[in-house]
């Protein structure tokens, strides 16, 4: 588990970018921006979310709510930067 | 009577009323009837002709009640594709059904380059269906068709479903099938007007297509969203849109259960849920009761052959009969015959029988197959069972070795044909693993010959030649596979544990 309050908002991104490609994309980060919707792409499913939620859980430690289970906060790699970064104290 | 004169008469008697909500859009029924018309005489313009197939590769929309529709109205046969599938799956299903048209958008053109002359695509989001711009035909009517319009035991619509030999079988359906259906479905769910049905299932699937059957046929309403990666945003869309029903598999109601706010909903208009595609566990069912005590739980069964439904367990017997897929739906008949073909006595197991207006008229192209499921004494379901004394029906096994994933039936055959022909494996076998939230998860076993492979080699070409939801979660490199005695794999060895390792 990672320090995220040591973290830069850049080896957050650098972090996530790393899981999505190796988990979803078979090592082929070609295709995929920024700002891609991982739904809107079809890179996941409800399955696929639940094991972006574990990997931000385990990587960054800190407990994703189930309110907090929505597309602002998880539906592309900045969204994901963006929440995680808002975790910070 | 035909489908689509469902649609006439709700729109008839309740022109205003809304009929499908999708994103921001709402359609009253007397749109979606224009609308539909006016592709109808689009087609027919087209040279589209009595039992020409017409496929429609959309996710749930606005676009594709309409273009279903309209494509019954000209008396040509819908066949939904499977959005989620890969350019080799999709080669095999247009090359059986030979469509005269595909109906897609933008979004999934790219997939079908190469697959079908680009003249033959029409494109919903750019014009190639009418869009609020009702044909100055005016409105359909039968004799627009001229000759031979369709009857009651037309063809009406393909749909595919996982073949036992791994390839996809058609189910033929006719308007009669569908329509008898929907009629069992509305009066067993009371389904009114007044009802709305927060639709996630999505409509190339039998229980999709039953959810936009019914419910066009009550004159009730659709509320479409397709976002259920998110489940927060479905039951937000449940609570504004004032939903009464809602239907899913059993994953999804683990989803709820497990992934999502669900208990800080009150969803205070949900009268009922209705749940197939799978057996629940009853510990699940009573959670989701806990939660939301004044809802009225539907546990269903059937197949696509039976144009959806077969059996439904009344929910005043649910807490007597937990585990129970209940009785047989209003206007079908059921046996369960044993071995020797002969009724089952009480708790006594034997095959699912059914008979009525709903059992398909058979597979597409597939006489051998259909020859033997259907046969004088109805739809042999493959699906085997026990009747309890009060005569409810229990599940206690189905012949054909799918896996269930999600919403998904997954020939375990499929995935191997794929994988047999990558270079350096020798055989392989995939089978259903127990998954917390999709039921099954997909365990594929690999013997590899000299040449040297990682898994992420052997996903990376699952992942070319496959559905996403059929990429296996779990892959183990084995020495060989467990044989019995006549060659055939022993499936049961590979879910457990692990067997000896290969190289």
């Amino acid at each position: 588990m990672s320090q995220i309050n040591e973290l830069t908002e850049v080896d957050i991104k650098k972090k996530i970018k790393e899981f999505i490609k190796n988990n979803f994309l078979l090592g082929n980060d070609s295709n995929l921006q920024d700002d891609d919707s991982f739904m809107g792409k079809g890179i996941v499913d409800s399955t696929g979310i639940l094991e972006v939620v574990s990997f931000t859980e385990e990587t960054f430690g800190f407990k994703v709510a189930d309110e907090e289970l929505l597309p602002e906060n998880l539906d592309s790699i900045n969204n994901l930067t963006a929440f995680i970064s808002n975790k910070k104290v | 009577m035909l489908l689509h004169e469902s649609l006439k008469s709700s729109a008839y008697k309740y022109p205003h009323k809304v009929a499908v909500v999708y994103q921001k859009e709402r359609l009253n029924y007397s749109e979606v009837d224009k609308l539909s018309d006016a592709l109808a005489f689009k087609l027919l313009d087209k040279g589209i002709r009595n039992g020409d197939r017409v496929a429609l590769l959309l996710e749930n929309s606005t676009d594709y009640i309409v273009a279903f529709f309209g494509i019954l109205k000209a008396g040509a046969v819908a066949v939904p594709l499977n959005t989620q599938l890969v350019s080799r799956e999709l080669a095999y299903l247009l090359n059986d059904c030979s469509p005269r048209f595909v109906i897609t958008d933008s979004a999934h053109q790219s997939i079908l380059k190469g697959l079908i002359d680009p003249i033959y695509v029409l494109l919903t989001d750019k014009g190639d269906c009418p869009r609020f711009a009702p044909s100055s035909q005016g409105h359909w009517d039968a004799g627009a068709l001229g000759t031979g319009a369709p009857e009651a035991n037309s063809l009406a619509m393909i749909i595919y479903t996982s073949g036992t030999t791994g390839k996809p079988k058609g189910v033929m359906l006719s308007h009669k099938n569908l329509s008898a259906n929907a009629h069992s479905i509305i009066e067993y769910l009371h389904l009114k007007t007044t009802d709305s049905i927060m639709v996630i299932l999505p409509f190339y699937y039998s229980y999709g297509t039953s959810l936009l059957t019914t419910h066009i046929m009550a004159g009730a309403t659709l509320v479409i969203d397709n976002r259920f990666i998110y489940p927060n945003v479905v039951l937000d869309t449940m609570e504004k849109e004032k939903v009464t029903g809602f239907a899913g598999v059993p994953s999804h109601y683990a989803i709820l259960l497990r992934k999502s706010a669900l208990r800080k909903y009150k969803l205070i208009n949900l009268r009922y849920v209705t749940q197939a595609g799978g057996a629940m566990a009853p510990s699940m069912i009573k959670e989701f009761l806990e939660i939301l005590p004044h809802l009225k739980f539907y546990v269903m069964y059937g197949q696509t052959e039976a144009s959806a439904r077969l059996t439904y367990l009344n929910p005043v017997f649910l807490p007597d009969k937990f585990g129970s897929i209940g009785k047989v739906i209003p206007d079908v008949e059921i046996d369960i015959l044993n071995e020797q073909g002969e009724s089952a006595k009480t708790g006594e197991i034997g095959e699912i029988v059914a008979r009525g207006a709903n059992i398909m008229l058979g597979y597409w192209n597939a006489t051998e197959e259909t020859s033997k499921v259907l046969r004088k004494e109805g739809l042999f379901t493959g699906d085997l069972a026990r009747i309890d004394d009060d005569g409810f029906i229990y599940l206690v096994a189905r012949k054909k070795e799918m896996i269930k994933s999600g919403a998904n039936r997954i020939s375990p055959f499929e995935i191997e044909e794929v994988v047999c022909g990558m270079r350096g494996v020798v055989e392989c076998a995939a089978v259903g693993i127990p998954d917390e939230i999709l039921g099954e998860a997909i365990k594929l076993c690999v013997v590899k010959d000299g040449v040297n492979f990682t898994e992420n080699d052997l996903l990376l070409y699952c992942k070319r030649n496959l559905a996403a939801y059929k990429m296996p979660k779990v892959v183990e490199f084995v020495a060989s596979l467990p044989k019995t005695s006549t060659g055939k794999i022993k499936r049961s060895l590979l879910t457990v544990g692990s067997v000896p390792a290969g190289d």
